[in-house]
């Protein structure tokens, strides 16, 4: 995975098409999700960082898991892409801090893969591949093209999937 | 008026907060100078609002891997205190402390990282409690919480708790010049909306 590396910043998404890795940093309690649509090449990543969007105005879908996929698969049908080819991958949901009696602090993580798993399910996507949880920030890469997802975490050796 | 998002603050509101942050820091660094029995100052202490991904640029970039102590407050309160410390300030603290000196977060051992924890556990309470006599309000604190991971993961946390309400976060904060040093390390405050609405009022510079 050399060459040009698009940069998903946080409730971002980018899409490519033919060649080219998208990045996403720092994905805490956040969560990254690859979808691919082999046939055409085509890849996106969203960086999502919270379960649900219950905001009155709206104005950033992609800072919510349910929005964010929504608004996605929208962008990504609109090229072309279909439901049936297309996969996911997903890496985030960490818990970076353990606090006793911080009530639901440290808990988004959990609830974003819970709200994460649930959307896809319900939009009939495939998740073919998964790293959440557990305590560790990652950054996650992915190629478009073979649709490849690799995960860079700090002290620990490189995750391919 | 009742502020809906971070950045709605007036000039008069920022100046306030940074008063805030000037006399939670100010009282931090004389904590601090006392630990290291070394001489501590303040930078000119800083109110931003900022945007996610501005946020992180600002700290200095997403992957870069700090310590980071956390408390979370409650009571009339509620918020997130960081303390985010890169292996600069480390390597002071350990100097200082126990004479030694390490190049990575592996090296410091379970000593070193106490120390860490304690050190921005003063750090943050010296901060709330300069801040709740002011205001004349109660604020609880939790045990600190340390990680050592990427900073943009870390900086993240405040981001999600408050996520839900607006897309900015506000930090209060200042960094520490030791024996004519800087020293990069931030003191983070980040209250709720709510919380923040409540500081104002009891500081008199909202009428809401």
């Amino acid at each position: 995975m050399a060459d040009s590396k698009l940069t998903v910043g946080i409730a971002d998404m980018k899409m490519a098409q033919g060649s080219g890795v998208l990045i996403t940093y720092a994905l805490g309690s956040c969560i990254g999700l690859c979808f691919h649509d082999p046939r055409l090449r085509l890849g996106a990543l969203l960086h999502i960082m919270l379960p649900l969007n219950m905001e009155a105005g709206r104005k950033n879908p992609m800072k919510y898991a349910d929005t964010g996929i929504r608004e996605t698969l929208k962008q990504m049908e609109a090229k072309g892409a279909s439901r049936s080819r297309m996969t996911v991958k997903i890496a985030g949901g960490a818990k970076m801090f353990e606090i006793s009696g911080g009530g639901g602090l440290g808990n988004i993580g959990q609830r974003n893969i819970e709200s994460v798993h649930t959307i896809l399910k319900q939009e009939g996507l495939r998740l073919i591949g998964e790293d959440v949880g557990g305590k560790v920030a990652r950054t996650l890469l992915f190629d478009v093209v073979s649709g490849q997802g690799c995960i860079r975490s700090y002290g620990q050796k490189d995750i391919i999937f | 008026m009742t502020l809906k998002s971070y950045d709605q603050l007036s000039s008069l509101e920022i100046d306030t907060l940074r008063e805030i942050g000037s006399i939670g820091t100010g009282n931090a660094a004389t904590a601090l100078s006392q630990l290291l029995d070394r001489e501590v100052r303040i930078t000119l202490p800083e109110v931003r609002i900022m945007g996610y991904n501005e946020a992180i640029e600002w700290i200095g970039g997403p992957e870069a891997v700090t310590a980071g102590v956390l408390v979370k407050m409650s009571g009339h309160m509620s918020g997130i205190m960081l303390s985010v410390q890169p292996l600069e300030f480390v390597n002071i603290v350990l100097r200082s402390m126990f004479g030694t000196n390490v190049t990575s977060y592996e090296e410091m051992g379970e000593l070193g990282q106490s120390a860490l924890v304690e050190i921005g556990n003063i750090m943050i309470s010296t901060f709330i409690n300069a801040l709740s006599g002011l205001a004349g309000i109660d604020v609880d604190l939790t045990v600190p919480a340390f990680t050592v991971d990427m900073q943009g993961a870390i900086l993240a946390v405040p981001m999600a708790e408050y996520g839900g309400m607006s897309d900015y976060l506000m930090t209060i904060g200042g960094n520490f010049v030791c024996d004519g040093e800087q020293v990069p390390c931030h003191l983070l405050l980040s209250p709720d909306l709510r919380s923040l609405n409540f500081l104002l009022r009891k500081l008199g510079v909202s009428d809401g």
